[in-house]
């Protein structure tokens, strides 16, 4: 290793089968049942819990192509709660937050944890994972090692594999000359950011192993490739060069994008649509203290079908908002008239990008249509709170009835970190 | 009789991280004298919230832990972060369901215990044995609703 002991430690810490363990942390009867979670409307399986992948079910099947095994086998099949997910998410990165010298969020159930040269690194690996376990419920694997690229490695190779390291694995631990013969035993493409495709073209330069990588003459891979997977090659020699996400740093963007239980096949629906997920998209935003430069919408229809059709469409804003009147009305504007009639789209989304806190507007918001306009945002904000998504909304979202097209959510639990309606109940008998 | 102490008034639905107050824009150029001596209201979650990343509201059903002050209906604020010592009321998971118990630590043993003389007591070999979701700090009772 040519990172000497005692610098500083990079820990990647993952969840394990994340969406399958924030199930079992709000119900305590599947703690040792095999537990999967379905994608709302298509229902496929999106995460398997570790009995579950011990039976074969695995993440991407069809769930109709499984559900009468699951069945036998007594397998819990949970729609995504995705309220409670985040949740979750946001309260793991803050933990892992309070253990580490820095984090950086990697995905929603994924960080890289910075740890101080001077640090035990693995002690404060084992207590940050008990934390997570104990306040949370979330079980994590832990990688550490001086590069990102390497913690990746350390920790689906190891950390997540043998069970006997207790989910915390350094580099450092490993026996010498375990790294070179464990990188000459893998292929190149089992590399954390090396695609297949990339790996097609490094095998016809003759680099099939990880450690053929490592090897590898950097400026020929900067020449054939790129600087990223230079990085990579130094990163497998211990220096540490892949720098932090900015997206990640700081939210840049938010999305709010759903796929319907009955297709939209005309522009009235989608017009519903697009207001509504305007209105959600906006509500996040002053939930985060942001205004949106520029806001993109989207549509599609169902990729097994036979028409496809996946119309996109991109708003600048004069200045940068949060209006949730502007919003909504530039969505439905650009995205029904972009439909082909009769084609059956079955998702839907509205990103807004360009974000910026609320405080680095201009004082004076000539643009804005009126100073009423955030005061609506707000009202809506605190009526939504109170009685619920969908209590309110403004022009076709502010329809009473359930549209058809409304999630597919079966087999829901209860929303416990967001609906005082639907708290997890105790027991006192 | 009681004796009541006002010590200030809660922002009941305060959200839990609440916003910054923004510096108040004022046209003229005149900043309002208030400027700089506002500062939040007392806040709830604040005060009963240590740890919020540990914390879970639950809803109590039944009324084993009535004479603590604990009645059916209440909602609890527990702190999964606390290891529990003797006499905490604590959830513990039994046979897959959230129960809220006293806990009793002797050298003889472990004892979850209901409050309330008409539910028995249920003896625990160790603590390890046992799976502790977290620690009851405080229960919500609510006297009226309108």
């Amino acid at each position: 290793m040519s990172s000497p002991a005692g610098s500083r430690r990079i820990a990647l810490v993952d969840a394990n089968s994340f969406y399958a363990s924030a199930e079992k942390s709000l119900d305590p009867a599947l703690a040792d049942r095999p537990v999967v979670v379905l994608s709302n409307g298509e229902g496929a399986i999106v995460a398997a819990s570790s009995e579950a992948k011990a039976l074969g079910f695995e993440t991407g099947t069809a769930w109709f192509k499984v559900a009468g095994l699951a069945a036998r086998h007594g397998v819990v099949a949970k729609s995504s709660a995705y309220e409670n997910y985040g949740v979750i998410s946001n309260r793991m990165h803050a933990i892992i937050g309070q253990a580490a010298a820095a984090v950086e969020p990697y995905s929603v159930d994924e960080a890289w944890a910075f740890l101080g040269p001077r640090s035990d690194a693995v002690g404060i690996g084992r207590q940050l994972r008990a934390a997570l376990l104990q306040n949370l419920g979330i079980p994590v694997s832990i990688g550490i090692a001086p590069t990102k690229t390497l913690a990746k490695l350390v920790n689906k190779h190891v950390a997540k594999r043998v069970p006997a390291h207790g989910g915390v694995v350094s580099l450092d631990d490993a026996p010498a000359g375990w790294l070179d013969a464990h990188l000459a035993a893998h292929p190149v493409t089992d590399l954390w950011g090396v695609a297949g495709r990339t790996g097609k073209k490094l095998a016809a330069l003759g680099i099939h192993s990880m450690r053929d990588l490592r090897d590898a003459d950097t400026k020929m891979i900067r020449k054939r490739f790129s600087i990223v997977l230079e990085r990579t090659v130094l990163e497998l020699r211990g220096i540490p060069c892949i720098p932090p996400d900015p997206l990640h740093h700081t939210k840049q963007q938010l999305m709010f994008s759903r796929t319907f239980s009955e297709p939209v096949t005309t522009a009235d629906r989608m017009t519903q649509v697009m207001s509504i997920y305007a209105q959600q998209a906006s509500g996040r935003l002053r939930r985060q203290g942001s205004v949106a430069k520029t806001m993109t919408v989207f549509a599609s229809t169902s990729p097994f079908g036979q028409q496809h059709h996946s119309p996109v469409a991109t708003v600048t804003f004069p200045e940068p908002t949060d209006n949730p009147l502007l919003i909504a009305k530039a969505a439905i504007a650009v995205l029904p008239p972009r439909m082909i009639p009769g084609y059956r789209y079955v998702r839907a989304g509205v990103m807004l990008t360009g974000l910026q806190p609320v405080a680095v507007q201009p004082m004076l918001d000539l643009f804005e249509p009126s100073p009423k306009a955030r005061e609506l945002g707000a009202t809506l904000d605190r009526i939504t709170r109170k009685a619920g998504p969908g209590s309110i909304g403004i022009g076709l979202a502010g329809l009473r009835t359930a549209p058809d097209w409304a999630m597919k959510r079966e087999n829901l639990s209860p929303r416990a970190f967001t609906h005082w309606d639907e708290l997890l109940t105790v027991a006192a008998k | 009789m009681s004796r009541v102490v006002v010590v200030g008034r809660a922002a009941l639905l305060a959200p839990l991280r609440p916003l910054p107050l923004a510096p108040v824009a004022v046209p003229a150029g005149f900043p309002s004298p208030a400027e700089g001596w506002i500062t939040d209201e007392l806040d709830l979650n604040e005060h009963l919230v240590k740890d919020r990343t540990a914390t879970m509201f639950v809803r109590v059903s039944g009324d084993s832990m009535e004479p603590a002050g604990i009645s059916h209906g209440d909602v609890l604020i527990v702190d999964r972060s606390l290891r529990p010592v003797h006499d905490d009321i604590v959830i513990a998971v039994l046979d897959g369901e959230l129960t809220v118990k006293r806990l009793w630590i002797s050298p003889r043993g472990v004892t979850l215990h209901a409050d309330n003389p008409r539910y028995p007591d249920l003896h625990v070999g160790e603590l390890s044995a046992l799976s502790i979701y977290g620690v009851v700090r405080t229960s919500l009772h609510v006297f009226t609703s309108r």
